[in-house]
């Protein structure tokens, strides 16, 4: 998987190293960002009320 | 096959990847994210009352403030308690919703305002988000819980807690507490927060009762001095 990233991504083994960092940094962005803020009320964390009011 | 075997276990390293990446989010990072909201929060609402005192209401120069309702979402006083530290002071907003409780301690709907007859019930995270309530198991019998809503300065004593009861349980928050050991309608504050620490089972509660008022213009009551 990613190798088959890695080959499909232009440039030389520079450009590509950059890209790869750049992608990175946006999936974990995005994770932070977005899907973590919803993913963590699924956990019991939230519940610190009586009767969840 | 060895395509098969190398994209299964690339994919395990990535989910094990995100996995950690999840426990540092809800670990450390609600945590960073908490104390500059909660901050912001006070900030926003000393801004608040300084315009306030600037421009006292038409009709009551010099007597109380008019208290406005509690808008859903927004802060509307801070809370100390000296067991917690000194340096230990939150936000309360109104409503307990996930996003409210993320912004500071959250005041249930429904339940009295500052200060009048009833119950005030207010509700915060154990864990993540800040921490707020990680040293709820210390508070005891007599400890101060001093609220301010930018005019008045409310000093509750706690009489009971910390006690551990069920979700369910929504008799804690009456106006006069069930189990509370209060048998007449009175001022009270009610606290709840999750336990155990990192559980949803259970519910940690603390009560208290309207101990003095004072305004603002007198300085920090007794509790708050060093």
């Amino acid at each position: 998987m990613y190798s088959w990233i890695w080959r499909h991504l232009p440039g030389n083994g520079w450009v590509k190293a950059l890209i790869s960092l750049v992608l990175i940094i946006a999936v974990v962005y995005i994770l932070f960002q977005y899907v973590f803020p919803w993913a963590e009320p699924l956990l019991p964390f939230n519940d610190v009320t009586v009767d969840n009011q | 096959m060895r395509v098969i075997v190398r994209t299964v276990s690339e994919l395990c390293i990535t989910v094990g990847t995100v996995i950690v990446l999840f426990v540092v989010y809800v670990l450390f990072w609600t945590g960073v994210r908490a104390d500059s909201v909660m901050d912001e929060q006070i900030e926003r609402l000393r801004a608040q009352w300084q315009r306030e005192r600037a421009q006292p209401l038409p009709g009551s120069p010099l007597g109380p403030r008019k208290q406005r309702p509690y808008a859903a979402g927004r802060p509307f006083a801070i809370m100390y308690i000296p067991r917690f530290g000194f340096t230990w002071n939150k936000p309360v907003l109104e409503g307990t919703d996930p996003d409210t409780l993320r912004k500071g301690l959250g005041h249930y709907p429904h339940t009295a305002r500052l200060g009048e007859r009833g119950n005030v019930a207010v509700a915060g995270h154990r864990r993540t988000h800040g921490d707020p309530f990680k040293d709820f198991p210390r508070l005891r019998c007599g400890d101060a819980v001093v609220v301010t809503d930018g005019a008045t300065w409310f000093t509750y004593r706690i009489d009971k807690g910390p006690y551990k009861t069920v979700p369910t349980d929504i008799e804690v928050i009456d106006p006069v507490p069930r189990t509370s050991g209060y048998t007449r309608p009175g001022r009270y504050l009610t606290l709840t927060t999750c336990e155990p620490e990192w559980g949803h089972s259970h519910r940690l509660i603390v009560w208290a009762h309207l101990d003095s008022t004072q305004p603002v213009e007198t300085g920090k009551p007794e509790a708050l001095r060093r």
